[in-house]
């Protein structure tokens, strides 16, 4: 019997209907990169406007221990710091950088060179023995690297432990439990050997003695490529197949299913003793670390209502405009920065693809159904993987009874939406626990 | 190009309250045919008259009284109409069936606020209703007349009803006949198996889940041993797979977990068997579903489910 986690969950349509390959984005004229692409504090700009600035330069640090550099991915010169509108329509402060032809010219032969250089390096079961954790940290830290599973944690910070906690395992996420997407599906075929080191690199950052990969059984391709990859790895690390269930990739029922432990309520996973990365993640730390590559450049997927043509993993530059996306966005649709059950919908789509952003969904009939009344029929009790009653804290939000809400557990809520999702009766559950969610932190235990 | 902007999940199951309405129809579809089978023309009186009297006093409500865009096409007027049907004999006299349909729909839901809101079986409500304003009318059960023909109006006492009066004893009684339906009783009492069809077709297309309905066999069980009664007789006679798989089984008034739904089952057959053996009806089905109805908002209190996360003893961090 194959893992799972064992409360809720659903099993919506796949529709994994991108094709698995990965095409390669020429690099954009124009760069627009947000200071806050991830948990934390925002980065701070460290250069000016009119500053020139090279491919792969640092161009803001880190705004604290919890906050991730942001690199650019282009040459050219600094057109403005400033306010810009995101895509979710909020305003956010960016660096915006224009390119010149010859300059363009010479990063793509330079990219060129090193994405081949890259896949064509052997494996090197050596490469952790070369640095200490410190160092291996400082580098993934200074790489810029969050987790590219579309939480955006800054990645050295979970492999930093203090020094009187101990973690056992490191989960490395490959389920990717998203209807639609594919970018993870698609690196872990493309790019098994290069994610079994970044995992090593990992281990080794972290002092962590095994990892285990999570992936579900419908990517089988992906689970053969890095078995075959991790065959003579001198590290324990192996890969976990887990039965295709939403929310398989949540942490903490990720988690469960591979390690049989429950994360507690508003604890992080090092209390069970995991420590929980994406397999993008593993890859841009392997970048990192073998030749000293930031993260300016990430995979995503580009699927939905879209021309089957379209329909693919694309290797961007982190900035492109999603107006430069080869994406045929029909009227009246919902574009999603992300999956449909957790993606966000864009409202700007001159705003740049970022770190966190795992593909583009396009829906064209997302329109919502018309609500029946609640006939308590459970289906949303069944399917909340929390083992929440997402029926009373939708009803506790619409009723702003905050303080039952906290006491009935709605900070619990990983906003996964399998309880939208399931009822019969179309009820806006998780609009309404959102907002539970939002105003029960004043009355926190 | 204007983008549609609502939040997260954007996609959504295909099942649909209605649908889950029209789904327990199609499976009460064995037992309706199974009561016009043995009770003829009379019975397809009752249940068109039911169904079109319910579905008029929710259209009646929703126009005149709640003002309200029409809720009939959601089903659950119509399958109001259907189960009170099967919970009548046949032959009732029309206006009592229109009686039956008004309490029902009229008061027993709309009157609650309508689908989602009632707290007790509007089905249910009608026919006790019924029972207790025209006891004997309510109990002249016609006697089955195999072939789907004109019933001749012969009536009789049910097995449960002989029992209760000690005509006969509950080791010599036509178990195959109760399972096939050759009894009297009301519409849809009668036949075991074609109800037993219902609950698999039911469990098929995960409109309910088993717990109930075994949790009701389970209380009969347990009481019935206790008693030294043969559970078999209790199983098979009066409604109670009917009100297993049927009645007890509705969403709105029926708890949300599964702990509390075997708890709630499991009382129910107990408190069925306990009517029948010592109250004064010989039939408590209905009672007893409408008695647990009662307690399902406590049950939806109490019995919560387990929560994934174990709660914090002491903050961890990392």
């Amino acid at each position: 019997m194959k893992k799972t986690f064992k409360k809720g969950g659903i099993h919506p349509a796949a529709n994994k209907i991108a094709d698995a390959g990965i095409r390669v984005l020429p690099l954009p004229s124009r760069v627009v990169l947000p200071l806050a692409q991830h948990i934390g504090a925002p980065a701070r700009p460290v250069v000016a406007k009119g500053d020139t600035v090279s491919r792969g330069q640092l161009v803001a640090e880190g705004g604290s221990f919890v906050s991730a550099g942001i690199h650019t991915p282009v040459s050219g010169t600094v057109a403005s710091i400033g306010e810009l509108v995101m895509a979710s329509g909020v305003p956010g402060q960016a660096i915006v950088i224009n390119t010149t032809h010859e300059s363009l010219e010479l990063d793509e032969k330079e990219r060129g060179e090193y994405w081949t250089r890259m896949e064509t390096q052997q494996a090197d079961r050596t490469l952790s023995d070369r640095f200490t954790a410190e160092e291996l940290r400082s580098r993934i830290s200074a790489a810029g690297i969050v987790g590219l599973g579309g939480a955006t944690f800054p990645a050295h910070v979970k492999l930093s432990l203090r020094p009187d906690v101990k973690a056992e395992v490191l989960v490395i996420n490959g389920c990717e439990c998203e209807p639609y997407l594919m970018c993870d599906d698609a690196l872990m075929r493309a790019y098994p050997g290069q994610i079994a080191e970044g995992i090593e690199l990992m281990l080794k950052a972290a002092g962590i003695p095994r990892a285990v990969i999570g992936i579900e059984d419908n990517k089988p391709e992906a689970i053969a490529a890095l078995r075959a990859a991790l065959e003579d790895t001198p590290f324990n690390i192996t890969v976990e197949v887990l039965r295709t269930k939403y929310p398989q990739g949540g942490e903490k029922q990720l988690v469960e299913a591979i390690t049989g432990r429950r994360i507690p309520s508003g604890a992080l996973p090092v209390s069970v003793g995991a420590v929980v990365q994406n397999v993008a993640t593993a890859f841009a730390v392997y970048q990192a670390v073998a030749f000293d590559m930031p993260l300016i450049e990430r995979v995503i997927t580009l699927t939905g209502d879209i021309p089957e043509s379209e329909r693919a993993n694309y290797r961007v530059a982190v900035g492109t405009p999603m107006s430069e996306l080869p994406l045929t966005v029909p009227d009246d649709a919902k574009v999603i920065l992300g999956g449909p059950m957790m993606g966000r919908p864009a409202l700007c789509l001159e705003a740049p693809v970022v770190k966190g952003t795992s593909g583009l969904t396009v829906l064209a009939d997302s329109r919502r159904r018309p609500v029946q009344p609640c006939v308590r029929c459970g289906a949303c009790v069944d399917a909340c993987p929390m083992g929440l009653e997402p029926y009373l804290l939708a009803r506790y939000g619409e009723l702003r009874m905050w303080a039952e809400a906290a006491a009935s557990d709605v900070a619990d809520c990983l906003e996964c939406g399998a309880c939208s999702y399931s009822c019969p009766s179309s009820r806006p559950l998780l609009d309404f626990i959102r907002l539970g969610r939002l105003r029960a932190r004043d009355f926190a235990k | 190009m204007p983008l549609i902007f609502s939040p997260s999940p954007h996609i959504h199951t295909s099942r649909t309250t209605s649908g889950a309405m029209y789904h327990v129809i199609v499976a009460l579809i064995p037992a309706i045919l199974c009561s016009l089978y043995y009770f003829g023309l009379p019975a397809l009186e009752v249940l068109l008259l039911s169904v079109l009297s319910c579905a008029g006093v929710e259209w009646v409500v929703t126009r005149f009284m709640l003002r309200r865009p029409s809720t009939l096409r959601d089903g659950s007027a119509i399958l109001t109409g259907v189960l009170l049907a099967l919970n009548l004999p046949s032959g009732l006299p029309w206006w009592m069936v229109i009686i039956g349909a008004v309490v029902a729909v009229g008061i027993a839901k709309m009157a609650f606020g309508g689908l989602g809101c009632n707290v007790f079986n509007p089905a249910l409500v009608g026919r006790v209703f019924l029972l207790i304003s025209f006891p004997v009318a309510m109990t002249a059960w016609p006697l089955p007349d195999p072939g789907f023909g004109d019933a001749d109006g012969v009536t009789g006492a049910t097995i449960l009803g002989q029992l209760k009066m000690g005509l006969v004893s509950p080791d010599e009684l036509p178990l195959m006949s109760m399972f096939a339906g050759n009894v009297g009783g009301s519409m849809g009492e009668v036949s075991a198996a074609a109800l037993l069809l219902g609950f698999v077709y039911l469990l098929a297309f995960r409109v309910i889940k088993w717990y109930i309905p075994v949790a009701v066999a389970a209380g009969v069980i347990v009481v019935d041993l206790a008693a030294g009664f043969p559970p078999l007789v209790d199983l098979l006679s009066g409604g109670l797979i009917l009100g297993a798989v049927f009645m007890a089984t509705d969403y709105v008034t029926s708890p949300m977990t599964r702990r509390g739904m075997l708890l709630y089952g499991f009382m129910i057959g107990v408190i069925t068997v306990v009517i029948r053996r010592w109250g004064i009806y010989p039939e408590g089905m209905s009672f007893a579903i409408l008695i647990m109805n009662g307690f399902t908002p406590l049950i939806n209190r109490y019995m919560r489910p387990e929560r994934f996360s174990p709660r914090r003893k002491e903050a961890v961090k990392a």
